[in-house]
């Protein structure tokens, strides 16, 4: 299975939506970043990042966010390869489009396309239905920066919030 | 095991994602077919009682979400207050609430 990495327009009652770098920086946030994850497989990471969801206050029920999550990842991993996970959903359980991000030193086996381990994890909740239609521009906008083996390392590096954000507003 | 209220929500869940599969796709994730998901939401749907089935899918018919969050006590459906004699049953998560002016059925946020 080959991937393919970049941003693709997305439509929706015939308007683009349009999503640059520095846009994302509005779905991260604090409460929702780990240097350090201690999970070391796949559902333990799904689980350590939902639970950030939890303690934030952004979602009440982690069961039904993890079920949303796991059904996802039956139909294939979100491990899109290069040490990167991205899972992903939308979930009545969401208030608001939001990112959590999680850092594995040691890395974690995700069931990538590429078989590597994943250290970079990425989880992104949406609600059913967003008025202004921001889930799939960044989940798009998200792969193409992590497509960039620069981002990716610089990423692998960081070990507060503040960094993590200055990738995100380094990138061209 | 889930409760009424969660699986209902767990089958708008699936639903959204059959809607976003394609689109999904071609953003570049793996994923595979929709027959594997329509599969997974048919068994979901055995596990709810038929009332509540049939309830879901003649809102689904009618509106975008069948299920609709409730903030600060308000329906984001219709915007109507809940009557305080639902809000703690509905906080509870204990019982499927139907909103008394749009229908839907309601999920707290808070």
């Amino acid at each position: 299975m080959q991937i393919v990495w970049g941003n693709k327009k997305h439509t929706k009652e015939g308007k683009d939506i349009k999503m640059e770098t520095k846009d994302l920086l509005d779905y991260f946030s604090e409460d929702l970043f780990i240097s350090q994850m201690k999970a070391s497989t796949k559902d333990a990471s799904l689980d350590e990042l939902a639970s950030l969801f939890v303690k934030s206050k952004i979602i009440r029920k982690k069961s039904i966010v993890l079920e949303m999550l796991q059904k996802r990842e039956t139909l294939g991993s979100t491990g899109i390869g290069k040490g990167v996970a991205i899972p992903h959903g939308r979930t009545t359980a969401a208030m608001d489009v939001k990112i959590a991000f999680g850092k594995s030193e040691q890395g974690m086996d995700f069931d990538s396309i590429d078989n590597k381990p994943v250290n970079l994890v990425f989880m992104v909740l949406a609600p059913p239905h967003d008025e202004n239609n921001r889930y799939l521009p960044i989940l798009g906008k998200l792969v193409e920066v992590l497509s960039g083996v620069k981002n990716r390392n610089k990423l692998k590096k960081v070990e507060t919030f503040d960094e993590f954000i200055q990738v995100f507003n380094g990138v061209d | 095991m889930l409760k009424h209220l969660e699986l209902l929500v767990a089958l708008q869940d699936l639903d959204v994602m059959i809607t976003d599969i394609d689109e999904v796709k071609q953003i570049g994730f793996k994923v595979g077919g929709k027959e594997k998901l329509k599969e997974a939401r048919s068994q979901l749907a055995e596990k709810l009682s038929k009332p509540l089935l049939y309830n879901y899918e003649n809102l689904r018919k009618r509106y975008k979400r069948a299920i609709i969050p409730v903030k600060d006590d308000i329906c984001l459906g219709c915007f109507m207050r809940i009557p305080t004699s639902l809000i703690t049953r509905g906080r509870s998560d204990q019982d499927v609430i139907n909103c008394e002016g749009c229908g839907r059925v309601l999920y707290w946020y808070d």
